[in-house]
């Protein structure tokens, strides 16, 4: 299995949009699974205009208290590292939900037996799997979502990968959310390449650098750095970083209306407009993706 | 009745209501019998300086107090839903020294 993380740092730099058109492009060859981990705000589906399927719960545990059993002791407040758990008067604990995040210290600390803490779970978010066509090209698209109002995007985040890996046999690519967050970390952990698609603005250039730092962190052993809207500034400052961080600049895509187009259209650009400037230089990168892999 | 009063420095009838209920330095609190004031005591709020969890944190010091009410100028979600959760009555109060905020809950009743 080769895996391939489509990251960047900064919101809104393309990622999206390139790991779709990479995905489409290699899965002329190859067979391909991809992965959007971006668990807040996915949107893979939607540039493909695909209808969701295969929803699968996400569960996190959630302790329930037995009343009859506990014998008032406070153990499971304290162990409790997130503090979600409220000791009231009569020192009988109260859980707060929002603050859970389901590490079930609580209910190895209980010392009562049967323990008065029971092992319940509250669903969190929702995993899907979706089969993408266009034409004779096809490939698995595995989704997370994240239930609006919760907090915790890591237990989403990881059994959207854990799915995207049951499924895949020859190419993962993963598509991660913005950030350097323990999110992103686990999606970009074991990556064989991770591309870091950035474009040449302050925000850019600032959230390049701690991509390539997190990579480095990790033990990344090849990084490529993609420069998106390549046109609308000067690119020195992002090959002063890259260079920094031994990552060569191994695309420079252009600012161009034809995205626009593709989005409109909710299809890859790489199909609907093959001769565009932009396909032209997502191509050249699915050639060089493919010499690695 | 004891009521807290999230406050901006080292609590007492004189200091003023602080903005943030998790993280304020101190809470005044105020035991109070027939309408009349009777006993005030300032103790230090465990999630002044927390990592993490503050208002939770908060709220069981207000809890252990056996707090019945409390005052600040804002709580956060999870605060609210922890003292919603064990029942302690919450009054939003700004840009007020603790003594005006009693007062208004005093001639409230």
């Amino acid at each position: 299995m080769v895996k391939i993380a489509v990251t960047g740092g900064k919101g809104g730099t393309g990622k999206s949009t390139l790991a779709v058109n990479l995905a489409f492009l290699l899965a002329e060859q190859r067979d391909l699974v991809l992965a959007d981990l971006d668990v807040e705000a996915p949107n893979d589906h939607i540039l493909l205009s695909v209808e969701l399927e295969g929803r699968e719960e996400v569960r996190i545990m959630t302790p329930i208290f037995n009343l009859k059993t506990c014998i008032r002791c406070g153990v499971c407040a304290y162990a409790c590292p997130d503090s979600a758990i409220l000791l009231t008067k009569t020192k009988l604990p109260v859980l707060i939900p929002t603050m859970c995040s389901g590490c079930r210290a609580c209910y190895f600390a209980c010392p009562t037996r049967p323990k008065a803490v029971i092992e319940g779970y509250r669903v969190v978010g929702y995993t899907y799997e979706t089969k993408v066509t266009f034409g004779n090209v096809g490939f698995v698209l595995v989704t997370g979502v994240l239930i609006e109002g919760e907090e915790r995007t890591y237990p989403v985040t990881l059994a959207t990968l854990r799915r995207a890996q049951r499924k895949v046999r020859d190419v993962l690519i993963v598509d991660t959310s913005a950030g350097t967050s323990n999110s992103v970390a686990a999606s970009l952990e074991n990556s064989d390449l991770i591309l870091a698609v950035t474009e040449p603005t302050p925000l850019g250039i600032h959230d390049l650098e701690m991509i390539l730092r997190l990579s480095r962190e990790i033990g990344a052993d090849r990084v490529w750095v993609i420069i998106n809207r390549s046109t609308i500034a000067p690119n020195e400052p992002v090959i002063k970083i890259a260079e920094k961080y031994e990552a060569p600049i191994i695309a420079k895509v252009p600012y161009s209306k034809e995205i626009v187009e593709s989005y409109v259209r909710g299809k890859p650009l790489v199909l609907i407009n093959p001769a565009s400037t932009v396909s032209k230089s997502i191509r050249d990168l699915a050639r060089k993706v493919t010499e690695v892999i | 009745m004891k009521i807290a009063f999230a406050s901006s420095s080292k609590g007492g009838l004189d200091d003023k209501v602080s903005d943030q209920f998790g993280r304020c330095p101190t809470f005044t609190i105020v035991t109070v019998e027939n309408g009349k004031t009777v006993n005030v005591v300032a103790v230090e709020n465990p999630g002044h300086k927390a990592v993490s969890g503050a208002g939770i944190k908060a709220v069981q010091k207000l809890i252990d107090e056996g707090v019945d009410a409390v005052v600040a100028g804002n709580f956060g979600p999870n605060a609210e839903a922890a003292l919603y959760e064990v029942g302690i009555k919450v009054y939003v109060m700004k840009d007020l020294t603790i003594k005006e905020a009693l007062d208004r809950i005093l001639s409230e009743k």
